[in-house]
């Protein structure tokens, strides 16, 4: 960590900053530069808050230097980590395909859709059954009766499941039923729920919230890591910004930056991050070509009728299509589809 | 274009804004709801402001429904532009890489690049002569010298070049040198030199403002268009965000939203969208995945002691390796990289 002290610092403001470095088992590196003083604070830094220094007098900025994550970063882990699942693995030369409706609506609907996405070539089931909605008065999820069915879409396909966990009262029911347990967008910076997580062996799969940069990404993963659940998988879902095209900005550098940062697999949700299924199979292709470890993606029997995310979910068909053509740039960047389960 | 009245806007002002409607040369449509009055204005509206109507009493909101643009339309003009350039063509089936320096610092290290990139497969040359950076203090160009190791540079290797265009008092000179003007990001609203290069009949590479909307970006080629020049190619280059890890964060989604609505060829500069040289191959060739027709890339023999943007521009080995995984990409697209030119240019 770097403290630049003010034009002007005293010589005992200066010698305060030395002190409170060495209270955090630090080493103190002086530079006097001819306007400003700016002192080095050396060694392990990571459990170390900036404001410990920020509020010295005399301080005026701290920088950091080494990265605050430590079980997520590359620098302790440089191989990636690849996790197998039923049939497959995620993180390796694999590219694994995540799809499913967003909301679980019935038995019918969703053993409907496990089987179309199966035979079009997907890995793993997604469905919601406690939904994040951004209105009280639309669909919130079937809960445990949509559990049921996932259980019973995952007998019928072999297919794992991945479903989203909202609250740390769902986590002890949800354990019994999925595979992977979601973390959503809104719930990223959940830290009771991360830590309720970290405690469970289940891999998650750890969404990147829509306002939150990289850095707070992987710090939330290392919530989990450090609870002593080894097993996350990190997902680009889009961005908020300015832009109204679309209902997320994909913020495709996230791929290579997040791969270069972290051992973790990455994958990207274009169905979030597009919010339109017209671009969806554009942006998909743009994930894996730039890097991603695998895909999610809504897929609905009807969506002009689904009760949540029609806009943004392909239709089986569509899917097929996109499935062929990723696996075509899955090709050309010297990685394959991971196997379809028997 | 709907206009939303407020709940209880009386009879008069209902009658103001049918009237406002015909004035402008629409048809209104009433529509009478349980809370709101909504009245439709039908007609080519895309040269009618929503102020008009928002500014009349009791109205709530004015919603426009059709594009404010209509000649970047895809609407207006269905197939894909295609431009001829020296020796290849963009928008078409072929992808077009432009590479070469951020800024022409010397004649050695342009005609350095200028080789190296086209050894690589590149189609044409970029290099600033009039930088616009943020700083005053720092480099700013060559200015008509650098222009004059631009034209050697084509002369000698054949490649086209794109040189940025940042004054209206510098069009004259620069459309005796360049094949193509850039517009750059700064610059992408500054509405008089749009007009101007508009009368040219140069094409222009018009890059998306770093805090412009995709609607925005097309307004703006729509100033280009109407003053009579066809050939605008619009790229994405990153927009401003709150994440630091890059320098802009690339919106990938703008690739396919522009494909549809506009006709016009659309490139991504991965070089800006990430600010990062090691994340540029990922993104180009995410760009191509997503359907770009052309990438434009900064390549310097030595970044390290570049005079501007060294920390985001390829060394020419690099470049290499780039256009090989792109040639991989574009074919799984079925689509293929242009020809280098090979004749020298006139």
């Amino acid at each position: 960590m770097l403290i630049i002290m003010h034009p002007g610092a005293s010589q005992e403001q200066v010698a305060n900053v030395i002190a409170a470095i060495e209270r955090q088992n630090l080493t103190s590196h002086l530079i006097q530069g001819v306007e400003q003083t700016v002192i080095g604070a050396v060694g392990d830094s990571h459990a170390v808050g900036k404001e410990v220094f920020e509020i010295l007098p005399g301080v005026a900025g701290v920088t950091r230097i080494s990265q605050p994550y430590k079980l997520a970063s590359r620098q302790f882990h440089p191989l990636d980590s690849v996790f197998p699942l039923d049939g497959f693995s995620v993180g390796g030369e694999e590219i694994a395909i995540i799809a499913g409706p967003c909301s679980v609506e019935s038995r019918s609907q969703v053993l409907e859709i496990a089987q179309a996405i199966r035979e079009a070539g997907a890995n793993a089931l997604r469905g919601g059954v406690f939904k994040p909605r951004t209105s009280p008065y639309v669909f919130q999820g079937l809960g445990e009766e949509g559990l049921e069915y996932l259980a019973e879409a995952r007998e019928l396909t072999g297919m794992p499941i991945v479903a989203e966990v909202m609250s740390v009262a769902q986590v002890e029911l949800m354990v019994k039923y999925v595979d992977v347990l979601q973390i959503g967008a809104r719930n990223m910076q959940n830290f009771s729920l991360l830590r309720a997580i970290g405690e469970t062996r289940v891999p998650i799969l750890l969404k990147r919230g829509m306002s939150a940069t990289i850095e707070e990404l992987l710090m939330a993963s290392e919530y989990i890591l450090a609870g002593g659940n080894p097993r996350v998988i990190l997902c680009e879902r889009g961005i908020r910004t300015f832009e109204t095209a679309t209902r997320n900005t994909t913020d495709i550098n996230a791929i290579p930056v997040l791969k270069s940062l972290t051992h973790l697999p990455v994958i990207l949700d274009p169905s979030h991050s597009t919010g339109l299924s017209e671009y969806v199979a554009a942006v998909a292709k743009a994930g894996v070509a730039a890097g991603a470890d695998g895909l999610i993606i809504e897929v609905h029997n009807d969506p002009a009728n689904a009760l949540s995310d029609g806009r943004q979910s392909l239709t089986p068909e569509k899917f097929a299509t996109l499935v062929r053509q990723v696996k075509l740039v899955a090709e050309a960047v010297d990685r394959h589809l991971a196997p379809v389960i028997d | 274009m709907m206009i939303i009245m407020k709940p209880g806007a009386s009879q008069v002002e209902i009658e103001h804004v049918l009237e406002e409607i015909k004035v402008n040369g629409l048809t209104p449509h009433l529509s009478v709801g349980e809370d709101h009055t909504v009245i439709g204005a039908i007609g080519d509206t895309h040269a009618v402001e929503t102020a008009v109507f928002e500014v009349l009493d009791g109205v709530e909101s004015v919603i426009r429904i059709s594009q404010p643009y209509k000649l970047a339309s895809r609407q207006f003009h269905p197939k894909n532009s295609v431009f001829p350039l020296d020796g290849f063509s963009v928008g078409g089936n072929e992808i077009a890489i432009i590479a070469g320096p951020c800024s022409v610092e010397s004649r050695e290290q342009l005609l350095e690049t200028a080789w190296a990139v086209k050894a690589a497969g590149a189609q044409a040359l970029r290099g600033g002569v009039f930088k616009p950076r943020t700083s005053p203090y720092t480099f700013q160009g060559l200015g008509e010298e650098g222009l004059e190791l631009v034209a050697e540079a084509r002369q000698v290797t054949g490649l086209p070049v794109v040189v940025e265009i940042t004054s209206i008092t510098q069009l004259d000179m620069m459309v005796k040198y360049v094949d193509v003007l850039q517009v750059g990001a700064r610059n992408m609203q500054n509405f008089a030199l749009l007009s101007a290069i508009g009368k040219t009949q140069t094409p222009v590479l018009l890059k998306r403002g770093m805090s412009a909307t995709i609607e925005e970006l097309l307004m703006a080629s729509e100033y280009i268009l109407s003053g009579g020049n066809q050939r605008v190619i619009l790229c994405e280059r990153g927009i401003r965000t709150f994440e630091t890890a890059t320098r802009n964060t690339t919106d990938i989604n703008a690739i396919p939203v522009l494909k549809s609505l506009t006709h016009l060829p659309v490139i991504l500069d991965p070089s800006h969208s990430t600010g990062h040289a090691d994340y540029v191959g990922a993104v180009a060739r995410a760009a191509i995945a997503a359907g770009a027709d052309g990438l434009i890339i900064e390549v310097h023999p030595d970044p390290a002691h570049a005079l501007s943007d060294g920390r985001q521009s390829l060394k020419p080995e690099k470049f290499v390796e780039l256009v090989k995984q792109i040639h991989l990409i574009a074919e799984v697209m079925g689509r293929k990289l242009a020809p280098v030119p090979t004749t020298q240019a006139a």
